[in-house]
């Protein structure tokens, strides 16, 4: 085999290198906060308003009572992560119960994934039906809409709430759709983004809302009493005709909590960030959830209290309670249209928290479905990538089909797809609990915190934190199973649907993989490291890293092999496993790093290089983001060239401008490579990337040689080289630049940048050649010792 | 006492003490977040 082989034991299998770390940007917990708070802030704009439907005005309390509570759930989430650096749902119940009940378990994390989307889409829909119908009323009071028109609806015109959230719903979801199939780029940026303008509104919401208090007094929503709480007809599900809501008060309680405990959903996302994480985890970790304890308690519970109080019950109950926050700013006192323009804001920032979140349930489904079709219990067929964008495009298909069949389904009542949601939500959280409370006993690795208080009774200790909330948790899913009818029915349906799929997939899987691995065998030897280092991959600095991702576009490695002498250049060949959010919650072993797919595309690549004739290496590294990877395997591996395929998303230009941005957020000192894309007619592009000598064109070589000429005529300065001419023209141009030139140099660099012509510099090089004529003098002496540009020679024909 | 009575009195029970314990929770971890809140250091805010 002409192809590759460092391998140890001198067999003549291909070796691959696989790194089993994910190549991160780590992040503060500022950001990590603000990447959760796009999930968890999000109920606070449907929480309240699907409680008080169920349980009546005492729902705040219960509301407030979950975001409390929150708090706990955060300290088993912290001791997870303390275990396991990916500590979701899915690994902790496998260490602790096993595969069937993971499967069990991520099944219902699923379902409340899949709920999310509709749940955010509906609301935020609901939102902008409500403050369309608000605008035209409050004109038409006015006398602002024309007779014709009011005619013509037969009063005032309003728009069908439901029907306007589900158009809107189902709008938002088909754009994600597209988004993610062609491969859409996560930033905590964005997040911090939603979340600072999310902030504007929680504090001006607050501050106003107290202030109205302050002025007309309210009354605080009756304790949750029994004779407090109003069940409606809908919220006793199969205990509809039974006695004993009515009669044990304790049970009220736990119903009513069991109503409003979707308020704390997007906790798992504490788990997913966590890997991403800037050091000191731990402490950051801990951080993080404080920030979003808080927040969401002040945002979520507060509000719900506030909007109780303020908004009057019958308007509130009749026309707010899907848009509870709408109804607040409209319910403050101060002019009208300050009201209305405030909950203008508020639409936006729902609009933009919400559909954040159905973005997020895409990504997160998308994320836990492909990791576990890695762990082998979904079928390849599932991850086999788009053919133009490389996304898991079926994956995603499956996620929204879903999606868009609830939202059809539930038409916008937003009630029902909160009471679903909740299942998935409640017990994601036992199995997780109870987990933790198994690998007390059963985990003796390293654990760095533990959910206070423990007992420690005969040498046996006794987790009193982490059983107490396990008990709440497991207690409210129980008596969910009997209150939320339409939930446990259409949760256990979807759990059981995937639980089959699963368990289907892992039968059909664990016989292809044992083929495929004895395939492997035969052909690749895997070997694990825990980072990509020059010394493991086994090659020579100054190598040429080619990144490869799909096997049918291959031909920038035979580009690079027909020009590339790899008996004095190695040639490394490299794939990026591209890891989202999501993935972070679980381990990667080497099978799910170096996959079916991976398999193909180096088997692929090694027949590319044996019919060069080369050698190559290879090496799967996994990533957040391809751009990452690349930038920063090129900088470990000592590379002085990246070679690339055309992207079917981006021109060459752009293509240079994201791996230079990755390239600068490596820290220093780094090395710079050249870029080299290659495009189907062999057409090559090529670009620096790092600090380096820019190309100057011939117009820059000639204007630089003229004044060089003139320049060496001066006496004394007859030894005067190129280069002290280009250091003297760049420190007067820095400092024209830092000084009172400045915005003449922007706006002429500007104007030359949109028009995109060069700037006058042959007229510039004209003049000086006319006004400083000299005497003749012969330059060839001088171009011997000179060190400058090496084109005079186009100066002396002139 | 027939199997509902049975199961809510259970349920109650598991409730009222995990809510009791939650509190501990709760109160532990407090002060266990503000010692955090309050050292700067290793932070890194960007």
């Amino acid at each position: 085999m002409s192809s590759t082989s460092n391998s140890p034991t001198g067999s003549n299998r291909v070796r691959i290198v696989v790194a089993t770390s994910v190549m991160l940007t780590f992040i503060s917990y500022w950001r990590a906060a603000a990447v959760i708070l796009n999930d968890l802030g999000s109920s606070a704009f449907y929480a309240c308003g699907i409680a008080e439907q169920a349980i009546g005005k005492s729902a705040p309390w219960f509301v407030l009572a979950v975001m409390l509570f929150a708090f706990a759930v955060r300290a088993v989430y912290v001791e997870s992560c303390s275990m396991f650096v990916r500590g979701g749902v899915y690994r902790v119940v496998k260490e602790a119960l096993g595969g069937t009940l993971a499967k069990i378990s991520v099944s219902a994390l699923m379902f409340d994934y899949i709920l999310t989307g509709p749940v955010s889409a509906v609301s935020a829909g609901q939102y902008i039906a409500g403050l369309i119908n608000d605008t035209i009323a409050i004109a038409d009071a006015h006398g602002w809409v024309p007779a014709a028109v009011h005619h013509l609806f037969h009063g005032t015109p309003q728009v069908g709430v439901n029907t306007t959230a589900v158009l809107f719903a189902v709008a938002v979801t088909l754009y994600y759709w597209w988004e993610n199939t062609k491969g859409i780029e996560e930033s905590s940026e964005k997040a911090l983004w939603v979340m600072q303008i999310t902030t504007v509104m929680v504090v001006l919401l607050l501050g106003w809302s107290f202030f109205t208090l302050l002025k007309v007094g309210g009354h605080l929503p009756p304790f949750p009493t029994l004779a407090n709480i109003h069940y409606s007809q809908e919220s006793l599900g199969f205990w509809k005709h039974s006695s004993l809501p009515h009669t044990f008060a304790i049970l009220g309680l736990i119903i009513g909590f069991g109503h409003s405990v979707l308020a704390m959903s997007g906790e798992e996302s504490l788990a997913q960030v966590y890997r991403e994480l800037a050091h000191p985890k731990l402490k950051n970790l801990k951080r993080t959830a404080i920030v979003i304890g808080i927040y969401s308690f002040l945002f979520t519970g507060l509000v719900s209290l506030l909007a109780v109080m303020l908004i009057p019950d019958d308007v509130r109950t009749k026309v707010y309670s899907d848009n509870l926050i709408a109804g607040l700013a409209m319910h403050m006192i101060g002019p009208e249209v300050l009201r209305l323009a405030f909950r203008a804001f508020v639409v936006v920032v729902g609009f933009l928290i919400l559909s954040g979140a159905v973005n997020t349930a895409i990504v997160g489904s998308n994320g836990v479905l492909n990791r576990v079709s890695e762990d082998g219990v979904l079928a390849d067929w599932f991850r086999r990538p788009h053919k133009r964008y490389g996304t898991t495009y079926r994956i995603v298909n499956l996620i929204v089909g879903l999606q868009l069949f609830t939202i059809i389904v539930s038409w916008g009542n937003i009630y029902t797809l909160g009471e679903a949601y909740a299942f998935g939500v409640v017990w994601s959280f036992v199995f997780k609990a109870i987990s933790m409370l198994v690998l007390r006993y059963r985990y003796k690795g390293e654990r760095l915190w533990k959910v206070p208080p423990n007992l420690h009774l005969f040498g046996i200790e006794i987790p009193i934190g982490l059983a107490s909330v396990g008990m709440v948790l497991l207690s409210t899913a129980i008596v969910n199973l009997f209150t939320k009818s339409i939930a446990t029915v259409s949760g256990l349906i979807f759990s059981a649907v995937f639980f089959a799929i699963f368990t289907f997939s892992e039968k059909v899987n664990r016989r292809k993989h044992a083929h495929a691995a004895a395939q492997m065998k035969e052909q690749f030897q895997l070997q694990l490291a825990e980072s990509v280092e020059r010394e493991t991959v086994g090659i020579r600095p100054g190598n040429v890293l080619v990144p490869v991702r799909d096997y049918n576009t291959l031909n920038h490695l035979r580009w690079t092999l027909e020009r590339t002498d790899t008996h004095e250049q190695d040639v490394v060949v490299m794939t990026a496993r591209i890891s989202q959010y999501g993935a972070a919650a679980y381990g990667l072993s080497s099978e799910q790093i170096f996959s079916d797919y991976e398999q193909t595309l180096f088997t692929r690549a090694v027949s590319v290089a044996e019919s060069v004739g080369k050698k190559i290496s290879l090496l799967v590294v996994p990533a957040r983001d391809s751009w990452s990877a690349i930038a920063q395997t090129a900088h470990n591996l000592e590379s002085s060239g990246v070679v690339t395929g055309l992207s079917s998303k981006m021109t060459t230009a752009e293509q240079a401008f994201a791996l230079g941005s990755a390239w600068e957020s490596i820290p220093e000192p780094k090395r710079q490579f050249v870029l080299q894309i290659v495009q189907p007619d062999d057409v090559v592009d090529t670009f620096r990337i790092g600090p380096h000598t820019p190309t100057m064109k011939n117009e820059d070589v000639v204007l630089l040689h003229r004044l060089w000429l003139n320049i060496t005529r001066e006496p004394g300065l007859e030894n005067v080289h190129h280069h002290d001419i280009l250091t003297e023209a760049l420190t007067r141009f820095a400092h024209d630049y830092g000084a009172r030139d400045r915005e003449d140099i922007v706006k002429e660099l500007r104007r030359h940048g949109v028009d995109g012509g060069p700037l006058p510099v042959r007229r510039i090089a004209d003049q000086i050649h006319t006004v400083q004529p000299g005497p003749a003098r012969s330059d060839r002496d001088d171009e011997r010792r000179d060190d400058g540009p090496s084109s005079p020679k186009v100066g002396d024909s002139e | 006492m027939n199997f509902s009575v049975l199961l809510v009195t259970i349920l109650e029970y598991m409730f009222v003490a995990g809510w009791a314990g939650t509190v501990v929770v709760l109160a532990l971890t407090f002060v266990e977040d503000v010692g955090t809140l309050l050292d700067r250091k290793d932070e890194n805010s960007h």
